[in-house]
């Protein structure tokens, strides 16, 4: 894989639309309306997402509202704040970081124990 | 008095419903509904299927149903659960598997004004860390995740997850014996 | 750190700041800022700009209003109208539409 660096939404920038593509993406600033990426996209504390995103890895400082899917990988990190659904295979929610909304992790008990 | 614990131990089954002032730790089976003002404490292997109202769970085996915490929930690398989580704190660690509702209580969530300057948040709010952290737990404290998501070199390599039936004694809880303590059982 | 929207990336929408934006991937929809836009030789922006200075060495089609300066490098491309009080189009430049020097 082609190591290009991160595009940057630096802390004074705001966008409203759609944004796609591949590659990683670090978010500080706004971002309103609709996120698709292929790759790792990273909301930094000062980052406010508000969109439904798809990505393959999302790491969450900042706040994000909206449903989100990943492939792989949905962290939350301590002081980050969350409203929305998740799906995704792996969740990870760190102490002090604010969470409302559904997960499914796609969860498969032992027989006869639903 | 304080320190009191009651264990079910890995050949209990208990249905119904169970109350007490005092932590419980499972490593078998419940069925029906817990109240607790203490913590719950669901071993690897142990299994809870019940309405849970609790101060504190730690769920290391199998929760299925709704667990309501007046502090915290927290899901360990073998925690598995399908219900509903209401509580001010809830930690999901990686390699935990989870299905349901979230709710940690009201988030306030500025909205992101595009067009306008952006400079309007004057500092990001945070949440207050003000809440104790769990103690009744003798276990590393959660550290916290790398920032970037590669693979967290901080895990250790998880054995294949423990299947439910035979249950890894843990040392610290069990103490000598085991012994099952079922106190106010209606 | 500067703001920079990769090769890959699509923005389909509005775009505002106050602070420098460089593109080397593709952008639709409306550009406003307050400070510097730098399109770079992969950067595609069909959008509306108003910004502080432009310069540009990737496609733009659009219109342009600069507070201070346009500058079509020797292998930008621009379709679209600029008002500006200082315009420089390089020798190379592609430029089709009207300029406006007028303060």
């Amino acid at each position: 894989m082609a190591a290009e660096p991160p595009g940057v939404i630096g802390k004074g920038i705001s966008i409203r639309g759609n944004l796609s593509g591949g590659g990683d993406l670090i978010i500080e600033g706004s971002v309103e309306g609709q996120i698709a990426l292929k790759n790792h996209l990273t909301i930094e504390e000062t980052g406010v997402v508000q969109a439904d995103i798809e990505a393959e890895r999302l790491t969450i400082k900042g706040e994000a509202s909206g449903n989100i899917v990943a492939s792989e990988r949905v962290a939350i990190l301590t002081n980050a704040k969350v409203m929305g659904d998740i799906k995704a295979p792996v969740v990870v929610i760190e102490d002090g970081a604010g969470f409302k909304g559904n997960i499914d992790m796609d969860v498969k008990l032992p027989d006869g124990i639903l | 008095m304080a320190d009191s614990n009651t264990v079910v131990g890995e050949s209990i089954l208990i249905k119904g419903n169970l109350e007490g002032d005092e932590d419980l730790t499972v490593q078998g089976h419940i069925e029906g509904s817990i109240q607790l003002h203490k913590t719950l404490i669901i071993e690897p292997g142990g299994v809870v299927k019940a309405e849970v109202s609790v101060a504190n769970a730690v769920v290391s085996g199998i929760m299925v149903g709704n667990l309501l915490a007046s502090d915290s929930v927290e899901l360990t690398e073998t925690g598995r659960m399908v219900g509903d989580i209401r509580a001010p704190r809830v930690i999901i660690n990686e390699g935990a598997l989870f299905r349901g509702q979230v709710d940690m209580g009201d988030l306030e969530m500025p909205r992101p004004s595009t067009g306008v300057k952006p400079s309007y948040r004057p500092a990001p709010r945070r949440m207050e860390p003000t809440r104790p952290r769990l103690e009744p737990v003798a276990r590393p404290a959660p550290k916290p995740a790398p920032p970037k998501a590669a693979p967290p070199p901080k895990a250790p390599p998880k054995p294949a997850r423990p299947e439910p039936t035979k249950v890894v004694k843990p040392p610290k809880a069990v103490g000598s014996k085991k012994k099952v303590v079922v106190k106010k059982k209606r | 750190m500067a703001n920079v929207i990769g090769r890959s990336i699509v923005i389909d929408g509005e775009i505002s700041g106050d602070e420098d934006l460089v593109i080397q991937g593709t952008v639709k929809g409306k550009i406003s800022l307050k400070e510097s836009l730098y399109v770079e030789n992969s950067g595609v922006v069909e959008a509306d700009i108003d910004t502080q200075n432009v310069e540009i060495s990737g496609s733009v089609t659009g219109n342009i209003l600069a507070s201070e300066k346009v500058e079509l490098k020797s292998d930008g491309r621009m379709v679209g109208d600029i008002k500006a009080p200082r315009i420089l189009i390089a020798d190379g430049a592609v430029f089709k539409g009207n300029v406006d020097m007028d303060r």
